[in-house]
C-alpha cells in the first residue's frame, strides 16, 4: 500500500480521488481491516472453503438477478418465461445452468465446510455462535434450493413441491395452517409461485446476507481456526496477512470452482426443464439428489409413523448438530480426542450416502420409472419445441395448441364428438368414422347401413336398406365406393365388374355418381376425398348429398372455411390411424 | 481436501512471493470477472437485437366502407397477431388508428400514435383537428402538424380498401425524431 514510487499524472490523480474519499468516508480503513488481516499459523488451503461459498453466493446473486429480468411468477407464465430463457434468450441456458448448477455446488462445498469444521473442533467455544449462524445458513440453502426447484413450474418442481408441501401439512397443530400459507391457499395456482418467488428471491436472500455478515464478523473477532496441538507462540510466529497469502488461494480456488461449473454447464446444456405442468396428468415425482435421504427416510415410515421419518428424524439430527458445541464435553480441538463426535460425522455421512444412494438404485431397477421418465422426456421436448412459436396467454398447456391436430382435435370435441366417434364402437348419434375410408367400413355399411357403427344411431327417415347379394358381388361395389376416395390400390377390374352390379341392385335409384345429380341418396363422386367431407362438413343437407332427410347441422356459419378445412383433414388422419 | 500436508508449516512469505501472490490472485480475480461479466452482458443484451414481434406484414381488417363518413374520422382499434417475449395472442389489441374518408372517396389511416412522444391523438370535433391531449400538438385531417411540438405529421398508414372491408398495415414509428422511422 505504502508504495511511494514516482507516478505518473494519471495516477497521481487517482491517488487524490481516494484521498478526497477516504477524508469523507474513511474507507481506507475497512480495506485495511480486510487486506491486513492477521491469519495466525499462515495461509492454508483448506480455509477457502468460506470464501468459495460466499464467492458462489454472490454468484447466484447475479445469475438470480439476471434470470429475474426474464422470468415472470405465475401459474401462466412461470413455464412459458423459463422456456423462453431456456431455449430463446442469448445464453440463457448458461446463466440458468450456472445458477441451478452452482445451488448444487453450494450445498456440497457447504457439506465440505461444515465437516471441515467438524473435523477441527472449530464449533467450540468461544465459537458457538459462528457455528449456528453457519448452520442456519446450511438450512436457508436447503430452503433455497427446495424453492428455486419450484420456480420453473414444470412438471418435476410441481409435483415435488405437492409432495413436500404435503409433508408440511402433516405436521401436528400448525402443518395446515403452514402449507396453506406457503401455498397461497387450499391448492396451486398464481399465489403459489408467487409466493415461493417471494421466498426465494426476496425473504431467503435478505435472511442469508444478515447471517453471513454476523458469520465473517465472528470469524474475524475469533479468527480463522488453525490446526489443532500447535501453541499460541507457534501460531502467532507463522502469522500472515489476508492480502496476498490467504487471498491468492481464496481467488484461485474460486476461479477453479467456476470453470469447472461453467464445465459442466456447458457439458449439460444448462439444467432440465420438463415439460408444463398437467394437473389432471401423473408424474413420477422425485426430489433433487439433495432431498433424496430424506425421500428414502420416509419409506420406512408408514402411515402414522410418517412423521418420525419426515420431522421427527431429520429434527433430531438438526438439533444435534446445533447443540454439538454444548454436547461435545472434550478437552481440546484434537479430533483423536474427539472420537464420538467423529464417529458421529462418519456414519451421518455414510447414513446421508446409503439412504442416497438407495432410491437410485430402486428407480434404476425398474422399468415402470424408466418408462415414465422417457414418456416425460418426449413431452418435455414436444411442449418446448412448440413453445418456440410463443406460449398462448393460459400458459402452461396450452402450448400444445400450437400444433395444428391440437386444435384440431379441439374443434372436433367441440363440434362432432356429441355425435360421432372414432372409437370402432359406435358414435352416439351418427356414424363411428374409424376406418371410414377403409374396405372393412365400407362393405359393413354396404351390409348393414342401418348398424349401430353406421347410419342406425343417426336414424334417419327412409334410410338405406342393406344391400343383398353374393360376396363377390358385395366385394364389387365396396371396391367401386373404395376407388371414389381416389386410392391407388383400387382394384380397376373389380370396379368395372361393379358399374353393371350399381344398378342391378338398385343403388342408382337414390345414389348419383357424378358429382352434379341430385338424388334421394348422397352424390357418390369422390366419397372419402378431402373435399367430399370439407362439403359434408359444410352442409350436409346440400341437395347432392343427404337433402331434406339430413340431420347434421350445418357448419358453414359455425365454423371458417379454414376450420372446415382443417377439421376435414383431421377426420381423414384420425380415421385412418390404428 | 488433503490431510497429508496439515502439519507442514511455512515461513512468512517475503518481497518477491509477496508480488508473485498478489498478481495470482489478481489474475484469478480477473478470469472471474470476465467469466461472469461476458455471459451476462450478452444474456442481458436480447432486447438491443431483438425481432419485431407485432403486426407483422399482415393487412389487418378495422372497419367496413359503411362505417365511415366524409369530415367524421373514425378511431378503430387494431387486432392481430403478437409475440411478446413468451408469449403468443393470435387476436391481441395492437393499437389504434385513425381513418379518414376523403372527400374524392380515398381512404386513408393514421397511426394514433402523436409522433412527439407517444401519447394517443383524439379527434376535436368543433376544430375540425387532431389534438395531442400530452404536450398539445395539432394536426389536420390530412395529418399535418399544425400547431404544438410534434417534430412531425401523423404517421400516415398503409390502406386496402375493398367494398368488404378496410385493411391497414398497422406499424409503430419511433417518436420524437423528424423522420419516420418503423420501428422493430
Amino acid at each position: 500500500m505504502a508504495d511511494h514510487r514516482a507516478v505518473t499524472g494519471k495516477a497521481r490523480g487517482v491517488a487524490r480521488l481516494s484521498m478526497w474519499l477516504d477524508r469523507r468516508t474513511g474507507y481506507s480503513t475497512l480495506v485495511k481491516l480486510i487486506v491486513d488481516e492477521p491469519i495466525p499459523g499462515g495461509a492454508r488451503w483448506w480455509y477457502v472453503f468460506g470464501a468459495i461459498l460466499t464467492f458462489l453466493l454472490g454468484s447466484q446473486f447475479l445469475t438470480g438477478v439476471l434470470l429475474s429480468t426474464a422470468y415472470a411468477p405465475s401459474a401462466s407464465t412461470a413455464w412459458a418465461s423459463t422456456v423462453f430463457i431456456q431455449d430463446t434468450l442469448p445464453l440463457g441456458w448458461f446463466i440458468r445452468g450456472l445458477h441451478s448448477f452452482g445451488s448444487s455446488a453450494m450445498l456440497v462445498l457447504a457439506g465440505i465446510h461444515l465437516f471441515q469444521v467438524l473435523i477441527f473442533g472449530a464449533y467450540k467455544a468461544p465459537r458457538e455462535i459462528t457455528w449456528l449462524a453457519g448452520l442456519a445458513m446450511l438450512g436457508l440453502l436447503l430452503a433455497f434450493a427446495l424453492t428455486g426447484y419450484a420456480l420453473p413450474w414444470d412438471e418435476k418442481g410441481y409435483w415435488a413441491k405437492q409432495v413436500e408441501t404435503g409433508i408440511v401439512g402433516t405436521i401436528p397443530l400448525v402443518g395446515p395452517l403452514a402449507q396453506r400459507l406457503l401455498q397461497g391457499g387450499a391448492s396451486y395456482g398464481n399465489y403459489t409461485v408467487t409466493t415461493f418467488c417471494a421466498i426465494h428471491t426476496a425473504l431467503l436472500p435478505s435472511l442469508i446476507v444478515v447471517l453471513l455478515v454476523l458469520h465473517i464478523l465472528l470469524v474475524r473477532k475469533h479468527g480463522v481456526t488453525p490446526r489443532w496441538g500447535i501453541d499460541e507462540a507457534a501460531l502467532a510466529r507463522r502469522t500472515e496477512t489476508y492480502w496476498p497469502h490467504q487471498a491468492s488461494r481464496d481467488t484461485t480456488a474460486c476461479g477453479l470452482v467456476f470453470v469447472v461449473l461453467g464445465l459442466i454447464v456447458i457439458k449439460t446444456h444448462g439444467a432440465d426443464l420438463e415439460g408444463p405442468v398437467d394437473p389432471s396428468g401423473s408424474f413420477l415425482a422425485r426430489p433433487d439428489w439433495y432431498a433424496l435421504p430424506l425421500y428414502q427416510l420416509r419409506r420406512y415410515f408408514e402411515g402414522s409413523l410418517e412423521l418420525i421419518g419426515t420431522l421427527v428424524i431429520p429434527g433430531i439430527g438438526a438439533l444435534v448438530l446445533a447443540g454439538l458445541p454444548w454436547l461435545d464435553s472434550a478437552e481440546g480441538r484434537d479430533p483423536r480426542r474427539r472420537k464420538t463426535v467423529m464417529a458421529g460425522a462418519m456414519a451421518g455421512l455414510l447414513g446421508l450416502g446409503v439412504l442416497s444412494y438407495l432410491p437410485l438404485r430402486h428407480d434404476r431397477a425398474d422399468p415402470s420409472f424408466k418408462k415414465a421418465r422417457a414418456e416425460a422426456g418426449d413431452r418435455a421436448r414436444r411442449a418446448r419445441q412448440l413453445a418456440r412459436d410463443g406460449v398462448p396467454p393460459e400458459g402452461g398447456m396450452a402450448v400444445f395448441r400450437n400444433d395444428p391436430r391440437f386444435h384440431s382435435r379441439e374443434l372436433w370435441n367441440e363440434h362432432c364428438a356429441n355425435c360421432h366417434s372414432f372409437t370402432g364402437e359406435g358414435g352416439k348419434e351418427a356414424p363411428d368414422l374409424k376406418g371410414y375410408n377403409g374396405r372393412a367400413w365400407i362393405e359393413g355399411f354396404l351390409r348393414d347401413p342401418q348398424g349401430r357403427l353406421f347410419m342406425g344411431t343417426a336414424n334417419l327417415e327412409k334410410g338405406m336398406k342393406p344391400v343383398l347379394g353374393t360376396k363377390e358381388e358385395l366385394h364389387a361395389l365396396t371396391e367401386l365406393v373404395y376407388a371414389q376416395t381416389g386410392a391407388a390400390d383400387a382394384d380397376r377390374s373389380l370396379v368395372i365388374a361393379a358399374e353393371s352390379l350399381f344398378s342391378q341392385k338398385d343403388c342408382d335409384s337414390c345414389h348419383d355418381r357424378d358429382g352434379t345429380g341430385q338424388n334421394t341418396g348422397p352424390n357418390l363422386r369422390g366419397r372419402g376425398t378431402l373435399p367430399y367431407l370439407v362439403d359434408v362438413i359444410t352442409d350436409a343437407g346440400d341437395a347432392r348429398l343427404f337433402g331434406k332427410r339430413n340431420k347434421m347441422p350445418s357448419f358453414a356459419n359455425k365454423l371458417s372455411p379454414e376450420e372446415i378445412g382443417e377439421l376435414a383433414q383431421f377426420v381423414l388422419l384420425e380415421s385412418s390411424s390404428p | 481436501m488433503s490431510s497429508v500436508d496439515l502439519g507442514s508449516e511455512r515461513e512468512p512469505g517475503a518481497g518477491p512471493r509477496r508480488g508473485f501472490l498478489a498478481t495470482l490472485a489478481g489474475a484469478a480475480g480477473a478470469l472471474i470477472g470476465v467469466m461472469g461479466a461476458l455471459p451476462a452482458f450478452i444474456f442481458l443484451g436480447h432486447p438491443l437485437h431483438a425481432k419485431k414481434s407485432s403486426g407483422r406484414d399482415e393487412a389487418l381488417p378495422v372497419a367496413t366502407p359503411d362505417d365511415l363518413r366524409v369530415g367524421k374520422p373514425l378511431r378503430v382499434t387494431v387486432y392481430g397477431p403478437l409475440r411478446d417475449g413468451w408469449t403468443r395472442i393470435d387476436h391481441a389489441r395492437l393499437g389504434a388508428a385513425w381513418l379518414v374518408l376523403m372527400a374524392d372517396g380515398r381512404v386513408r389511416a393514421f397511426s394514433a400514435v402523436c409522433p412527439h412522444l407517444g401519447c394517443g391523438v383524439d379527434w376535436n370535433d368543433k376544430a375540425g383537428t387532431f389534438d395531442c391531449p400530452c404536450h398539445n400538438s395539432g394536426f389536420a385531417v390530412d395529418g399535418r402538424c399544425l400547431r404544438g411540438p410534434s417534430p412531425r405529421g401523423l404517421d400516415e398508414l398503409e390502406v386496402l380498401a375493398s367494398d368488404k372491408d378496410i385493411r391497414i398495415r398497422y406499424q409503430r414509428f419511433k417518436v420524437a425524431s423528424k423522420a419516420k422511422e418503423p420501428i422493430g
